[in-house]
């Protein structure tokens, strides 16, 4: 059906309120910053027409508005012609919108009260900072400051007249927790666990007892990974590049603050084996703009990537912006300069040169010795190549290929530390004085457990106020920056909100409405919730199951490279002649492989049992002394999964671990890919469509098999249950939905698996494959 | 006890399930959504639409510039179409040239592969405001499927950041394949599930479901229950076979080649015989060729060659590729000059080359020009929106038919796109 615009009008003038006229800062500016102000405003090195409209001054000049009189107001006439008429504004083939018939009426609204500016009088492009911050706020306030949330979102309710939905019941609250922090469903002992405390602190308790836990890292993980596009494909070949994975766990796990985080990140240097913080520039090797349009979303809540090429279509922002604060990073090795890939990068190396050249080496012990050095080579540094303005820059020909100064984009100027470019950019992004990174940061949590941020996108922050829940942020902003970026604390207060217990938001929101603050939103469970969540019901103590990859042995070992980094040159030497050694004898191992290949088959051939026993068995002594002990020790294999040796997880397949701990990317058909797993090219690049494949593969995929069958662990948990027919629902709805079976489901169980010789495989295949399963509630 | 699917009559089931899957009645001739504006000749009744992802250089590929330092050595060779030349790594699709319409003109202002790829599939730039339905959407939306069980739209080897049905309906979201050599997966019962187990757990998931999706009104709830339903009722039909690429000779899938894109394509074929609209089929190859253009291209080409060739032929030979649009497209080009930092090119937009054969457009055809070095658009300059526009008009889609966002804003397929006429025969 065709929503036709008078609807709008409608809703415009019922929000407005019959008698209200619009307001010049609060309604008509934004309107002005959306649509004209990436044209005609003091940013511009010439705004277009010479016209200004950032200024109550520049405004009055460029007599575009005759108050009073709507339609003689040049303004209003150029935005109302039709898309099709060249002079329209916004000029639509940059890329602008065209304004809405709301829009419109309101500047009509405005022009016709007067177009009174109340005062104002310009537009600050470049934000203030934030003031000093408070006095630190300790975890144990975490209670005193989810009360105050609850104050401030009382008082919206109480302003607007509507109210907070229903307390969530202990079941709901118990699954929802387990999602949001652990990102999976509470294993049926958990469950039980949970359900029969009747403490009046339970639910507090819960949340601290998940935040501590080893699932909370696991979730955090994929919650960041999305964010930062962990890929070790991604990243510089020939790189030990699952320790940038690591890395980010291990600062989960420890609780480093975000500040800490992103400072580690934007200062890091070395090799990945000294600083797994090193992969956030080896993942955009020769991509410094891009490198800088994503940093900028993520940590800043800022979308600056339009302005990569040209100035931005939509907002007050330049190509000059955007290069000024690519230019903190643009110069470190690997992203843009040359130098992130040199025999320069290796100490040894000058000693290793003029050894070479003292003994006349060969092009084949040369070319030996610049393999084993390969990894030393690739180094994260600072260089001295700055940022230049492109040959493609038209606002100013003169500066093209000159330097840009880096200049940050709002709030205070960058510090100055010793000529320290990433040093100085690092402290402003996470200085608690910048406008939008502890913004940000409060936003992108809050999405994290209520389902939408408070400001949607979470990445379109601006310098224009959001007119939605100023104060209600403000508040968080100030919680996080008091609990020093403790991003634990900070989901403690939100999990113990009144809002978060609430029942949730069934009903999909309106794409640009406001949160209603009702509750939770309802919404479908991530891929690696989905997975995880099925894993519940297969692996005991599932959050402590790791990955199966061992490095032992292989050429990028941590601890070979490591060694190999304190080598001198003469060792240095001396292994890369070991090494070609090693390549020798592979050369005729892999033509060994072969001939014992057609001595197997041979064997086989003449059917003679023993025989092909003997013959695989002489093959496997061959194969395990092939390389001498000396060899083997030079560590020249690859990584390889290590057999399982725990008891609790023989019978598993080895791949059934957290999705965290499955590395990218993962083969085509995989469950996580299926259910839309982002491959992490892009930030949040995942996606939670409903599609036919999902059904299918939770009906007849391996995973629904595996539960199913009688030796799964949920099989033997329900074991107790065995011939109590009432026990066995309960304990099958209370796995996998966490809730009781309402007294008409019990009925229609009964009914519907009254013949039935395979009662129990019914209800836990039919509960798998209810859309409840998949979503969170 | 009888299923929900087995109690449908066939001719219901079929009207239910079209409309579920695809949002529109299948009886009512469907030349009745075409607008006017299309071309006089019946208009294509299928397309191929192969994306290559990363950003595909047009110099090393189908706009080479022979003897231009910016080749980096690479030669361009002659074609079976007249004074058209290909980059020395496509022999074979050098042999088919005959049929293809080369679009050496494209250009956008998207550099980004997000953005680029956004823009190429939806003709819009990316806002964070609205997200927009891509072409094989629009395709399910304005004509529907030709085939009643199959869905109007396939996406076969997609990236997850394909923007699917965007604000349309998510039943108009490209089905997709993961993995075209599997088929479509998990489409079969486990052997220890007999069919009667099945119809009784499904009722069963399909009770305690709709229980919920009762008390929730978000629309991918009901959604779930739906293609749930779609699912099972898709296990069932004949048209399953269609996506069983090992039932076509050996001769014919050695042509396409044992690769991920080329089991795509061949599936793509069988997919159009069966009377799919829309089929995408996504390299799996990244041509972000930022590092070792040339020893990069080395590599990556054979494959691309080989099966965009092999699908030309094959429709061709089977006399499909009249009825067929095949187009290759991309999200942008790459700089003229090879770094000498990582001897690679970087992103460029500003021009780069799409092609299109069968289905109505010339054969042996170069629309457009980039100047000497591939840098700028020379001659005649097309926009992806233009291009899509072209795409829409010949499957005969009404470029005009305006379609309202839930927020009441009208789009169009290709926006504002103005199609290439001239690239029809």
């Amino acid at each position: 059906m065709k929503r036709s615009t008078p609807i709008l009008l409608i809703g415009l003038a019922a929000s407005l309120g019959a008698a209200e006229v619009p307001r010049f800062e609060a309604d008509v500016l934004p309107v002005l910053y959306r649509h004209c102000f990436s044209c005609h405003s003091e940013k511009q090195a010439k705004p277009k027409g010479g016209l200004r409209f950032d200024s109550a001054a520049s405004l009055v000049d460029a007599a575009v508005i005759t108050p009073g009189k709507p339609d003689e107001s040049e303004l209003l006439q150029r935005v109302s012609l039709p898309h099709t008429d060249e002079d329209v504004m916004p000029p639509l083939k940059g890329g602008a919108q065209p304004l809405s018939e709301a829009e419109r009426a309101l500047l009509r609204a405005w022009i016709a009260d007067g177009a009174k500016l109340d005062g104002w009088v310009k537009f600050q492009h470049r934000e203030a900072p934030l003031g000093e911050p408070g006095a630190p706020v300790a975890r144990t306030a975490v209670p005193v400051v989810a009360r105050h949330v609850d104050a401030l979102i009382d008082r919206h309710h109480t302003a607007k007249g509507t109210t907070l939905n229903a307390p969530a019941s202990d079941e709901v609250f118990l699954r929802r927790v387990y999602l949001d922090v652990a990102g999976r469903i509470p294993s049926l002992e958990e469950s039980t666990r949970f359900l029969a405390d009747t403490r009046e602190d339970r639910r507090a308790r819960l949340i601290d007892a998940l935040l501590a836990g080893e699932g909370y890292v696991s979730h955090t993980y994929n919650w960041k990974a999305d964010q930062l596009r962990l890929n070790p494909r991604a990243l510089a070949g020939g790189q030990p590049a699952w320790l940038y994975d690591d890395w980010v766990k291990d600062t989960i796990r420890q609780g480093l603050p975000q500040d800490g985080m992103v400072r580690q990140l934007i200062t890091a240097k070395g090799y990945l084996w000294e600083n797994g913080a090193a992969g956030f520039y080896l993942r955009d090797l020769g991509m410094p703009l891009d490198h800088a349009s994503n940093l900028s979303r993520i940590f800043l809540g800022t979308r600056m990537e339009c302005a990569q090429c040209h100035d931005h279509p939509l907002e007050p922002v330049t190509q000059k912006d955007f290069f000024q604060m690519a230019a903190f990073t643009a110069g470190v090795s690997n992203l843009s300069s040359p130098g992130g890939y040199s025999n320069d990068n290796v100490t040894q190396w000058p000693e290793i040169k003029a050894r070479l050249a003292r003994m006349d080496a060969d092009k084949a012990l040369q070319d030996g010795v610049s393999r084993a050095i390969s990894p030393l080579k690739r180094l994260t540094k600072d260089t001295e190549k700055p940022l230049t303005f492109p040959a493609t820059y038209i606002y100013d020909k003169s500066v093209q290929g000159h330097p840009v100064a880096p200049r940050t984009l709002f709030g205070d100027e960058a510090p100055v530390i010793d000529g320290d470019r990433r040093r100085a950019f690092a402290e402003w992004i996470t200085s608690p004085r910048n406008p939008r990174f502890a913004k940000n940061a409060a936003n992108r949590l809050w999405k994290r457990v209520m389902g939408a941020g408070l400001i949607e996108p979470v990445d379109s922050l601006t310098a224009l106020p959001h007119p939605e829940h100023r104060e209600l942020l403000e508040f968080l902003t100030s919680a996080l920056i008091g609990f020093r970026f403790d991003e634990r604390a900070f989901l403690a207060v939100l999990l113990n909100t009144r809002l978060y217990q609430s029942e949730a938001v069934r009903e999909r929101p309106e794409p640009g409405s406001a949160f209603g603050l009702h509750g939770p939103l309802l919404r479908r469970l991530s891929a690696e919730q989905i997975w995880d969540s099925h894993l519940v019901l297969l692996v005991p103590d599932l959050d402590e199951r790791k990955s199966a990859v061992r490095h032992e042995g292989s050429l990028l070992n941590p601890a070979r490279l490591r060694r190999l980094t304190t080598m001198n040159a003469d060792e240095i030497i001396a292994r890369s002649r070991d090494e070609m050694a090693y390549r020798v004898r592979r050369r005729e191992h892999t033509l060994r492989l072969a001939e014992q290949k057609k001595e197997l088959a041979a064997a086989q051939a003449r059917g003679n049992a023993a025989e092909v026993q003997r013959v695989q068995a002489g093959h496997a002594r061959e194969n395990e002394n092939f390389f001498s002990p000396e060899l083997q020790a030079l560590e020249m294999g690859d990584a390889q999964p290590a057999p399982e040796t725990d008891p609790r997880w023989q019978s598993l397949p080895r791949n059934f671990l957290r999705a965290s701990e499955i590395p990218l990317p993962l083969p085509l058909g995989h469950f996580l890919r299926q259910f839309g797993q982002s491959d992490r090219r892009e930030i949040d690049a995942f996606n939670r469509d409903p599609n036919t494949t999902h059904a299918l593969a939770l009906m007849n995929g391996e995973l629904a098999a595996r539960v199913l069958a009688p030796d799964s662990l949920l099989r033997r948990q329900l074991a107790s249950a065995d011939g109590h027919r009432d026990r066995m629902t309960a304990l099958i709805y209370r796995a996998l939905l966490v809730r009781s079976p309402s007294d008409g489901e019990r009925s229609t169980i009964a009914s519907l698996t009254a013949t039935s010789l395979t009662p129990v495989e019914d209800m836990i295949w039919a509960l798998l494959n209810s859309p409840e399963f998949l979503f969170q509630r | 006890m009888k299923s929900i699917v087995t109690d449908l009559s066939r001719r219901a089931f079929v009207e239910r399930f079209v409309k579920t899957f695809l949002g529109v009645s299948l009886l009512p001739g469907l030349s009745a959504l075409r607008g006017a504006g299309a071309p006089a000749r019946a208009p294509a009744k299928s397309i191929i639409f192969l994306y290559l992802r990363g950003g595909l250089s047009h110099i090393d590929t189908f706009d080479p510039k022979p003897g231009r330092p910016e080749m980096g050595g690479v030669n361009a060779i002659g074609t079976t179409a007249d004074g058209v030349q290909v980059s020395e790594w496509f022999p074979q699709m050098a042999r088919q040239m005959h049929h293809v319409s080369l679009v050496r003109s494209m250009t956008s202002t998207q550099g980004i592969h997000e953005l680029g790829t956004y823009s190429a599939h939806t003709s819009h730039f990316m806002t964070p405001t609205i997200r927009h339905p891509s072409l094989g959407s629009w395709a399910a939306k304005l004509l529907g499927s030709q085939n009643r069980f199959l869905p109007g739209n396939v996406l076969i080897n997609g990236s997850p950041q394909h923007p699917g049905s965007g604000y349309f309906p998510a039943h108009l979201a490209p089905l997709p394949i993961v993995d075209p050599g599997a088929g479509l997966q998990n489409s079969v019962l486990p052997a220890a599930v007999s069919e009667a187990d099945f119809n009784r757990r499904a009722a069963l998931a399909r009770a305690i479901g709709s229980h919920f999706v009762q008390q929730t009104p978000h629309r991918d709830a009901a959604a779930y229950l739906k293609v749930h339903q779609e699912a099972a009722a898709l296990m069932k039909s004949e048209d399953l076979k269609v996506f069983d690429i090992t039932r076509e000779d050996a001769k014919t899938q050695a042509a396409y080649g044992a690769h991920t894109f080329g089991k795509g394509c061949l599936l793509a074929r069988r997919l159009v015989e069966a009377g799919v609209r829309f089929i995408e089929v996504e390299d799996d190859q990244n041509w972000d060729t930022h590092n070792d253009q040339i020893k990069s291209m080395r590599l990556m080409t054979p494959s691309v060659d080989q099966t965009m060739a092999a699908l030309l032929a094959d429709l061709h030979q089977r006399g499909l590729l009249a009825s067929t649009l095949v187009v290759m497209a991309t999200e942008f080009g790459r700089t003229p000059q090879i770094s000498t930092v990582t001897a690679g090119r970087g992103h460029h937009p500003g021009v780069f080359t799409w092609w299109l054969a069968g289905g109505g457009v010339k054969g042996g055809y170069v629309h457009g020009q980039s100047d000497a070095i591939g840098e700028h658009v020379a001659e005649n300059p097309v926009t992806m929106p233009d291009l899509n526009a072209t795409v829409a008009m010949a499957l005969g889609m009404d470029i005009g038919h305006i379609e309202h966002s839930p927020s009441g804003r009208p789009f169009t397929v290709a926006d504002k796109g103005q199609p290439v006429t001239a690239l029809f025969a």
